[in-house]
């Protein structure tokens, strides 16, 4: 990437969709993207080539559901919407996420590991 | 579970792919044109604002590939477009694709049929409840191997009292009764079964009722007669109202209870039982007295039905227990015996010595698997040859950047589509053979010989397209796949070196597994002349026999005698008949008497049950009539009668046997038991075949017929002209004396010997060899002379040149013809190492043949080298025609 913003990977795309479209209802894959990025403090940028699939894959696991509808600006647009399993599924990653980052801080801290 | 519903989704995305693709380039479009919108109030120029927007979305070809890939499995999709591409090419290639198909045909059509007989014979279960649970028992007794005799009714019912590993023990006798119903008489084959047969079995009546543990096992009781389903149908037309009809079975009075199930056709599968009788029913037969008694009389075959979790091995352990138990306790008849139990697949029509059938089965598959590697050794030339055209076009495909497993599931999904193709067709083709086989009639069973297909005979075949598939494919697609793409799109050559290789090695393989299939075809024949040359110890030639059983038409004793006099006067009255004479049983083809033997001049050994021997009662003219040489003393004459001192006449083996290094005339001995009549030996005749061809030589007896009164008899009618041409006329006479006896049975010598005690099985297992062995021939022709001819192709250039430079025609087929030779004799070395190693598997099923015989293997060795030799020939010759100025301007 020519920028120097870091691209998002896989794993944590799924969940901070799942993520901005609980914040957000319902909404399109551009308006994710944008979304993602501003959350971040535009320091990620979203690559759209794994976004689309990320999104395909979680509506084929069922966490979120797809309609055709029409954007602010009238133009036709393909809205995302979060599902209850996804919504389960949101809570169970963000718990496991806050763990692992837990983990990781206790590893990173100065003093804490003993060598 | 997600991950289950993300995959059928996937599945599913397989499909619409069109109008899933315009959705997706609809939102990508969408994306993009929101981003250029904010582009834009963000103040860029509408150019830069779409450059951004494009730079960002980072590719939209690539974008949708990624979604693609997500959305449906990309290696189903390239496998179907593998598919759509060989299927074009399958089309554009006419000649390939019929070619390549009726060879895969012909292996997989050879490889069904013989599997469907297989399956028929011993694959398919039993159509009863829980088939897995029956297991066969087989008694063995000392020194003598499995399957020799049964059960006596005493020792099944100590077996079936005493075992606790089978939820039923249960039996049957089968024997063959006379059905008089409606004034018409049929022969049927029969099963006496135990009270809880059919309950065991699990089995419905179709109509009527079966045989219920109720009706008991209580002997001489006026018989109860289910019928077999197909009898039914074939007899009385499947009408509804037999039930409850009153027959006469031998000659007593019998009532039909009901039919059984359709799909149930007995325990002595293949054959086909025509009808049900009980158990006790036995007693009706004159030859069993004692039979509830006697624990020598050993008829019943018997089977058990495993309880739920008890193994095969545990049963035997219960079942050896309770042998020693009663080998203690019987010590004279159950000394030394053990039960076999047997799953009742591998025991079938009964319990044999070293599963024989199964052997045989075993041996035409491997046959049937050597044919279909010969085709596809065939495709795998031919499909090497077109390799070589499509070489430019997979060199392209490789620099075009295809790896190698690409290629080679390209070719090999080509190949695969053709043996599917061959599949489809050889069942047809299989199919149709099944349907124009000639049906068999065997004289005394009536065999059913139901091939018809079911899924496993679908899943063999189709099992053996995909083994043809990958085995003919997969040589030339890894050579393929491994060609030297810089060479091939330089300068176009023709890449040299391994190919000639490989072509060589498939034709030693071909010449070498057409031998195999030749040399064992030969075995066979072999067996079979041996057979038919076999000394019968009678002269077949020119006699027709005349069944009746006047008993069971109501006639008694003194009747039965004076219609059995009047019938042989008339008979021999008759123009054409040169002799007649009458017998209790005619040898091959019908059931001969047995009855225990003991030797007056050796002491009875109290351990050991007398031999049971087989024995014939036949008038003062029999020998003359059948041929029957007497070696030494006097044939039966009028004088031994009822008054006269009992006599008989062994054979040579039966003398040797009970009197060895003595005269046996003047000896005597008892029939039956320690009481029995005492007989005296007045002569000796030549040793004979009694019950099937192919027996070796056993001891057997006769005695007069006027000192052993028999009902059911054989005229023997010895005639100058040709038998046949008499029936009628003896049909006639006979219903002139009698019109109420019913005539059991009327058919040549000849034609008994072609049944199933007789030639049958011989014949049918030669002409299967021989149809195989000629089918591997061809096979193996046809691709001899492809690669030759092939290789004749690929060397005009050079055979141009040699001759440019002054080699003779003579000199360019010693060429091509050398190359030739060398392979043949390679082939036929490795095939008759291959043979060899074979027929040592295969002795035990060959009569009278070593399985080395040199006769067969010189015979096989000079046909194929001689057809194979003019395969070579024909391209050799074409390649001594080339004309020089041509061959060098080929290129």
């Amino acid at each position: 990437m020519a920028n120097d913003k870091s691209d998002v990977w896989q794993g944590t795309l799924a969940l901070m969709v799942l993520k901005t479209l609980e914040a957000m209802g319902e909404l399109h894959g551009y308006g994710i993207a944008r979304r993602i990025e501003q959350t971040s403090g535009d320091l990620l940028s979203v690559n759209y080539g794994t976004l689309y699939p990320a999104l395909l894959k979680l509506e084929q696991e069922g966490y979120i559901s797809s309609e055709w509808g029409v954007s602010d600006n009238n133009r036709k647009a393909k809205f995302y919407k979060l599902t209850r399993a996804g919504r389960k599924q949101l809570e169970k990653e963000a718990r496991e996420w806050e763990q692992t980052t837990a983990i990781l801080a206790r590893f990173l801290a100065p003093g804490e590991v003993s060598r | 579970m997600r991950a289950i519903r993300a995959w059928f989704l996937r599945v599913g995305g397989l499909f619409g792919k069109q109008r899933r693709d315009s959705e997706l380039a609809a939102e990508l479009e969408c994306h993009l044109q929101m981003h250029v919108a904010d582009n834009l109030r963000a103040g860029m120029t509408p150019e830069e604002a779409r450059r951004n927007a494009l730079i960002k979305l980072g590719g939209v070809e690539q974008t949708k590939e990624n979604y693609r890939e997500r959305r449906g499995f990309p290696w189903l999709e390239s496998l179907l477009q593998d598919v759509r591409f060989g299927l074009r090419m399958l089309r554009k290639n006419p000649g390939f694709t019929t070619v390549v198909v009726l060879t895969m045909a012909l292996g997989i059509g050879a490889n069904t049929i013989i599997f469907s007989m297989v399956n028929g014979f011993l694959l398919t279960p039993l159509s009863v409840r829980r088939p897995e649970q029956i297991t066969a028992l087989a008694i063995q007794q000392k020194n003598v191997p499995v399957g020799v005799s049964g059960f006596s009714y005493p020792e099944f019912i100590d077996f079936r009292n005493q075992t606790d590993a089978f939820s039923d023990v249960f039996a049957n006798v089968i024997s063959t009764v006379a059905l008089r119903a409606d004034d018409r008489t049929d022969q049927l084959s029969v099963s006496y079964v135990s009270a809880n047969f059919f309950a065991a079995l699990g089995l419905r009546p179709a109509f009527g009722r079966l045989i219920l543990p109720g009706d008991g096992e209580v002997f001489g009781q006026p018989p109860l007669l289910v019928l077999g389903y197909s009898f039914w149908q074939k007899r009385f037309g499947g009408d509804n109202d037999v039930v409850g009809k009153q027959v006469r079975i031998s000659g007593r009075a019998a009532t039909i209870i009901g039919v059984a199930p359709r799909d149930f056709r007995g325990m002595f599968s293949p054959f086909e039982i025509d009808g049900y009788l009980p158990l006790g029913a036995v007693a009706m037969e004159e030859s069993s007295d004692h039979f509830t008694l006697d624990r020598g009389q050993r008829r019943i075959l018997a089977f058990g039905r495993l309880r739920p979790g008890v193994s095969v091995p545990k049963a035997q352990n219960s079942l050896d227990v309770i042998a020693l138990r009663l080998a203690g306790q019987y010590p004279a008849t159950d000394a030394g015996i053990r039960v076999r139990v047997i799953p009742e697949k591998r025991a079938r029509p009964q319990p044999y010595a070293n599963d024989i059938f199964i052997v045989i089965g075993v041996l035409f598959l491997v046959f049937a698997g050597l044919i279909l590697l010969l085709a596809c050794m065939n495709v795998t030339n031919v499909v090497l040859a077109r390799a070589l055209v499509r070489q430019r076009e997979i060199a392209v495909r490789a620099a075009l950047g295809a790896v190698p497993s690409r290629l080679i599931r390209q070719m090999l999904t080509e190949t695969l589509l053709l043996a599917l193709l061959g599949g489809v067709s050889g069942l047809a083709l299989a199919g149709l053979t099944n349907r124009l086989a000639p049906s068999v009639h065997f004289p005394n069973f009536p065999l059913r010989l139901d091939f018809a297909f079911d899924w496993r005979v679908y899943m063999y075949a189709f099992a053996a397209a995909v083994f043809a598939g990958i085995v003919s494919g997969l040589p030339p697609a890894l050579r393929a796949s491994r060609a030297d793409v810089n060479s091939v799109l330089r300068d176009e050559g023709l890449t040299r070196g391994g190919k000639h290789r490989l072509h060589s090695d498939l034709v030693i393989a071909q010449i070498a597994c057409s031998l195999t299939l030749l040399i064992t075809a030969g075995l066979f024949v072999r067996s079979l002349e041996h057979i038919e040359g076999t000394y019968l110890g009678f002269n077949p030639d020119h006699v027709l026999n005349l069944i009746t059983d006047p008993s069971q038409d109501g006639y008694d004793h003194a009747r039965t005698v004076e219609f059995y006099r009047e019938l042989e006067d008339r008979i021999r009255a008759l123009p054409g008949v040169q002799a007649a004479s009458l017998a209790g049983s005619v040898p091959i083809g019908s059931f001969p008497a047995r009855t225990p033997v003991l030797s007056e001049s050796q002491p009875a050994d109290p351990n050991r049950q007398p031999p049971s021997i087989l024995y014939n009662t036949i008038d003062p003219g029999y020998f003359e009539t059948m041929g029957v040489p007497l070696l030494r003393g006097r044939g039966f004459t009028e004088g031994d009668n009822e008054t006269a001192p009992p006599v008989a006449i062994v054979n040579e083996t039966m003398a040797r046997k009970f009197w060895p290094h003595r005269d046996p005339i003047g000896e005597r001995f008892r029939m039956k038991n320690a009481t029995g009549p005492l007989v005296e030996i007045i002569g000796v005749a030549r040793d004979g075949k009694y019950q099937t061809v192919a027996e070796d030589f056993q001891p057997y007896f006769y005695v007069p017929l006027a000192q052993n009164y028999v009902s059911r008899r054989v005229l023997e009618i010895r005639s100058r002209v040709p038998p046949e041409s008499l029936a009628a006329q003896v049909q006639r006479e006979t219903h002139a004396i009698a019109p109420d006896v019913s005539i059991v049975d009327l058919r040549t010598m000849k034609q008994s010997l072609e049944g199933g005690t007789g030639y049958f099985v011989f014949r049918l297992g030669a002409s299967l060899a021989v149809q195989m062995g000629l089918v591997g021939l061809l096979l193996a022709v046809v691709g001899v002379y492809g690669v030759v001819s092939f290789a004749v192709n690929q060397r005009t250039h050079e055979i141009g040149i040699r001759m440019a430079l002054g080699a003779s025609p003579q000199d360019i087929l010693v060429l091509v013809l050398r190359r030739g030779v060398v392979l043949v004799i390679a082939g036929v070395l490795v095939g008759l190492i291959a043979s060899w190693a074979l027929g040592r598997t295969i002795s035990h099923v060959l009569v009278g043949v070593s399985s080395t015989d040199p006769v067969v293997y010189a015979a096989a060795t000079v046909m194929l080298s001689c057809v194979a030799l003019l395969a070579c020939w024909i391209p050799a010759r074409r390649a001594m025609r080339v004309d020089p100025m041509v061959a060098l301007r080929y290129e």
